[in-house]
């Protein structure tokens, strides 16, 4: 049943990707719904639905957009080894500056992706327009976004999870 | 998860994903509805407080262009009736009228960093292939079919930075290449010849990838100095394309690169 639940906020997201991100573009950036969902599952839940929600976005998402899912896919990639890096690293945050990390730096990096995949498609090399009205109002955006999404969530009792597979039971260490 | 995108990217290119492409579409679509139906009068609400004054200041501006417009269509009308006089009386018969339009919904948007696609509920069903042009519900150019799954198309904006559409200046005839941008605004790249603020663009119709007289938008900043050998032409869509939401497409024309496709 959780499987199901998450399966169909995933599709959700996608859908919320292409119908109602459009209608809140800040500068050349519009909300990432799908990284929002990914970075929920992660920071509520663990690691392992994510692996198979990742593909699942990536297709529901590329399939809407007529975007080839493989490209997405490789845009949500860093969202489980940030994850990993951020807690075992030791680097002295908590739990909702490492889901702000990974949204942003996995948003920042989506957006670059996609943005040269238009570049080799034909769209002007216009790395000066990219950072400015893509990736900085793109960054804000994400956190903000992040934000309004985390905070009632730990308001209302979701406790915040491991972000290393290993943690969560999935892998042992030899 | 590389092995697997490298795996899709295998399947995408020779077409395995498609017939589920067309049916997640066809399941998806009324969800996608109520979606839109939810979000899109807050988006308005929102758009519409942060722009008010702007929107008096159009409105006022608006007025007074429809005054000159009614103005126009009557002389224009007057002119046309002119001419069918001047044709009967020397025998000559007009030639073909406008090409066949479909009417058509937008049922979602995708504008992301450097893309502006939308996508629209007709597709096969009703004759569409790659390379239809696009045109808002008065004639304005929109974009062009990129891709048709069943029964829904895929139509890439002209505001995307991967249009380029050759077009022409209507009274004076010089040329350029409008082209989209990161931040979904028009430029006239390439634009030689006398420009004017004002001016408006149509399709040069070069190439053979869209007919020719398509309205595109006006000149609205011309900046760079004497030395330069091209300006930089910035152009107001004659259609708020962000906003449109029931296009036109021109089934009669399909581009010459496509023709030769098939």
């Amino acid at each position: 049943m959780k499987g199901f639940l998450i399966g169909i906020g995933i599709l959700l997201a996608a859908m919320a990707q292409v119908t109602v991100a459009p209608l809140f573009p800040v500068a050349g950036a519009v909300p990432e719904f799908v990284v929002l969902a990914l970075v929920l599952l992660v920071a509520f839940s663990s690691p392992r639905p994510v692996m198979i929600g990742t593909p699942i976005a990536a297709l529901a998402y590329g399939f809407l957009s007529d975007r080839a899912p493989a490209l997405l896919l490789l845009g949500y990639l860093p969202l489980l080894p940030l994850g990993y890096f951020l807690e075992e690293s030791r680097v002295p945050v908590n739990h909702y500056l490492r889901a702000a990390a990974m949204m942003t730096i996995t948003g920042l990096w989506l957006r670059t992706l996609l943005a040269f995949g238009a570049m080799t498609a034909g769209a002007d090399a216009a790395f000066g327009v990219l950072v400015t009205d893509v990736l900085v109002p793109g960054f804000f955006l994400d956190l903000a976004l992040l934000t309004v999404a985390y905070i009632p969530l730990r308001l209302i009792g979701w406790t915040g999870q491991g972000m290393t597979l290993e943690r969560t039971g999935y892998y042992a260490r030899l | 998860m590389v092995g697997l995108a490298l795996m899709l990217a295998v399947m995408t290119e020779v077409g395995l994903l498609s017939p589920f492409q067309g049916l997640f579409l066809r399941v998806s679509a009324p969800f996608e509805r109520v979606l839109t139906g939810i979000f899109s009068p807050v988006a308005s609400v929102l758009s519409d407080a942060g722009e008010l004054n702007d929107l008096q200041d159009e409105n006022a501006q608006l007025r007074i262009e429809n005054e000159a417009l009614r103005n126009r269509i009557t002389d224009l009308e007057q002119a046309e009736q002119r001419v069918r006089e001047l044709e009967e009386a020397l025998g000559i018969t007009s030639g073909a009228g406008e090409g066949t339009r479909e009417v058509a919904n937008i049922v979602h948007r995708d504008n992301s960093a450097f893309t502006n696609v939308v996508t629209i509920d007709i597709g096969a069903n009703k004759g569409l292939v790659p390379g239809m042009v696009v045109l808002s519900s008065q004639g304005t150019l929109i974009g062009t079919v990129t891709r048709v799954v069943g029964d829904l198309s895929f139509v890439r904006l002209i505001t995307d930075s991967r249009s380029k559409v050759s077009a022409t200046v209507e009274a004076t005839g010089a040329e350029g290449i409008v082209q989209g941008s990161p931040d979904r605004t028009l430029s006239l790249g390439l634009a030689q010849g006398e420009i004017r603020v004002g001016d408006t663009l149509v399709t040069a119709g070069l190439g053979g990838n869209f007919p020719r007289g398509i309205p595109i938008g006006e000149v609205k900043e011309i900046s760079g100095t004497s030395q330069d050998l091209f300006k930089d032409v910035t152009v107001e869509p004659r259609v708020r394309i962000s906003t449109v939401d029931t296009v036109l497409v021109d089934t009669s024309f399909v581009p010459q690169s496509f023709l030769g496709a098939e």
